[in-house]
């Protein structure tokens, strides 16, 4: 599969851990403007392959480009143009949110409005809270607001709501795909499906540091149905998590 | 070198809004030298005394010998010296008084004349060292020099007494700078270590790592920030200190801040070091906190922080005068309280030199991102 002017191109990327391969040849093109997801269970190698692409990880072998850059030749000029959000952030305890935003983009050498660039994130009205009194949703929000100070060509997101309550997602899910419609290119990783189907134009199934499907959402879910699968329970209307979300509201808690 | 600046910046808004940093690196060090410095400890000891022995004959060796008591009974702390040494140690407030031995001292059929200066801060100790020194001269001369009358103690040995209000600054002024030399090892070393450790095990470096300048300039930042609260801490205790305690510094001479503030800088940029080599090791706060602690809680006490090494065991001073720390309470106190310029502090510098190099070349080679 060849795509035409791929931002992020992997080919044959390869790690071992000691006595584990993390990631196992693994191999796709990631179009400009599309959003491609990353499934897999925990320990499948979607972490060491998104932090090789963002260049925080040395591949054994293959090949890691973005948007025409060979990561391992010159990484820094990739860390340049991408926009990062680790799966584990953390930020300074007693900066206000504005002073973080504001540090980052010195190192990024960015000119731009921490308020601004707070408010795209929901986050303007707490741009004098310290980063240590944010709830998990807004901290969330904050370093995807981290992630954007560059104007990445493309941006990084690995379990953006992991560990987030339900309108907490939803709200991260909203502001991914208003980032999407603005023509970012967005590459992430979860294990939640409903996450999956809800943000991604493609998503590539990994196990055990392997591409076990690549598809749009909707083909994976035809291809499956054409086995004749049935889903054990017959699916209703609407899921529990309507029903939580529906009880407590869609207002954010924090 | 703006990025720097600016990350300097940030990194000392983060210390100053961290109020247990603050409170470490200022309050509980202030606590410690005000509690001991009111316990005052002076009284405990007997009384300091140089002597400076011009004759250097049997009998003034007899003299000395006797002035110091036997072992398990000392009677007063004699340290000899020569004449300058033990005026300067009287100036300085190091010793109680001063007692010059004259040339002719035991010459037979001479009046020797002994010079004796007090500081006249200290009545008691005074009137000690006298009783002491008439005792012992009468004591001596009884034995050395029977006969005949012209050799008798009243014409054959004279005290002259003398007095000179001395600078010295007794046990508050020995603790104010063992406390200052103190808490530059506290805060080099712990806040070091607990900032970097929390950074690198909640991902903050990582995150750092992630942008195109990297988490060098982050840490460079950093690093200075520790520099520059070492420094004004060292003015804050210094300061407080002597106004509290009613101490002078470094004998009013003016250039004392900037020797202080050299100073502080190099115990800060080897606590600092020791700091980055323990955090680099380190993966967590609960592995980084008890090394820190193994580090600096034997050079809290046997560094000369709180008491003189003088009191202490010689096999604990034979090696304990080189720790880091014996070194930068030296100098501090040299600086403080005699008032002796940095550049006359050769070994103290070279000291601390030889201890920063070997820390810099532990921090390289220990320190890791994650």
């Amino acid at each position: 599969m060849t795509t035409v002017n791929p931002v992020i191109v992997a080919k044959e990327l390869r790690k071992q851990y000691e006595d584990i391969t993390a990631v196992d040849g693994i191999s796709f093109e990631v179009r400009r403007g599309e959003v491609f997801g990353m499934l897999g269970p925990n320990g499948a190698g979607k972490t060491t392959t998104i932090e090789i692409l963002e260049g925080m990880r040395d591949a054994d072998s293959g090949q890691a480009i973005i948007n025409g850059i060979n990561v391992k030749d010159d990484p820094t000029a990739v860390k340049a143009i991408i926009g990062v959000q680790l799966q584990q952030n953390a930020f300074f305890d007693n900066l206000k949110l504005a002073e973080i935003v504001d540090l980052y983009a010195r190192l990024y050498k960015a000119k731009i409005d921490p308020v601004e660039i707070l408010s795209r994130v929901g986050l303007e009205s707490r741009k004098n809270a310290r980063y240590a009194h944010l709830s998990g949703g807004q901290k969330q929000r904050l370093s995807i607001a981290v992630a954007l100070v560059n104007d990445p060509v493309v941006l990084f997101l690995d379990e953006p709501t992991t560990g987030l309550d339900p309108q907490a997602r939803r709200q991260v899910w909203a502001l991914v795909n208003k980032i999407s419609e603005n023509g970012a290119t967005i590459m992430l990783t979860t294990h939640y499906m409903e996450e999956a189907e809800e943000l991604c134009d493609r998503v590539a199934v990994i196990e055990d540091g392997q591409i076990i499907a690549l598809d749009t959402p909707d083909n994976l879910i035809d291809q499956l149905l054409e086995t004749g699968f049935k889903p054990e329970k017959r699916v209703r209307e609407a899921t529990l998590d309507d029903v939580f979300l529906n009880l407590t509201g869609r207002d954010l808690r924090d | 070198m703006k990025l720097y600046l600016a990350l300097t910046i940030v990194s000392l808004k983060m210390y100053f809004r961290n109020r247990q940093a603050l409170f470490w690196a200022l309050f509980f060090p202030l606590l410690i030298m005000l509690i001991f410095g009111i316990m005052n400890f002076d009284g405990f000891n007997s009384p300091d005394v140089g002597v400076y022995d011009a004759a250097e004959n049997d009998a003034s060796r007899s003299l000395i010998d006797s002035l110091r008591g036997s072992d398990g009974a000392q009677v007063l702390a004699v340290s000899v010296g020569s004449r300058e040494e033990v005026m300067n140690e009287l100036k300085f407030g190091e010793t109680r008084a001063a007692i010059i031995i004259p040339e002719n001292f035991g010459v037979p059929g001479e009046f020797a004349e002994l010079q004796v200066t007090y500081d006249e801060r200290y009545a008691q100790e005074r009137v000690v060292i006298s009783t002491v020194l008439g005792q012992v001269t009468d004591a001596l001369f009884k034995e050395v020099a029977q006969v005949p009358s012209e050799y008798r103690v009243e014409n054959s040995i004279g005290i002259s007494e003398s007095f000179i209000e001395g600078q010295g600054q007794g046990f508050k002024g020995w603790l104010i700078p063992g406390i200052a030399a103190m808490a530059i090892m506290q805060t080099g070393l712990f806040t070091v270590v607990f900032t970097l450790v929390r950074f690198k095990s909640q991902g903050v470096l990582r995150r750092l790592k992630a942008t195109p300048i990297g988490a060098s300039h982050f840490l460079a930042g950093q690093l200075t920030t520790k520099a520059i609260v070492v420094v004004l801490q060292t003015y804050v205790l210094v300061i407080v200190g002597a106004l509290v305690l009613g101490v002078t510094v470094g004998g009013g001479r003016l250039a004392v801040w900037f020797d202080l503030t050299i100073l502080a800088l190099l115990g800060g940029a080897l606590f600092i070091a020791i700091g980055l080599a323990v955090s680099g090791w380190a993966k967590n706060e609960e592995t980084a906190a008890p090394i820190a602690n193994i580090i600096s809680m034997p050079m809290m006490f046997l560094s000369g922080v709180f008491f003189p090494l003088s009191i202490m065991p010689e096999w604990v001073t034979r090696w304990s005068q080189y720790l880091p720390l014996t070194y930068l309470a030296d100098g501090m106190r040299a600086i403080t309280v005699e008032g002796a310029a940095i550049t006359t502090l050769g070994s103290e510098l070279l000291g601390l030199a030889v201890w920063i190099a070997i820390a810099f070349v532990i921090a390289t080679r220990m320190f890791r991102w994650e």
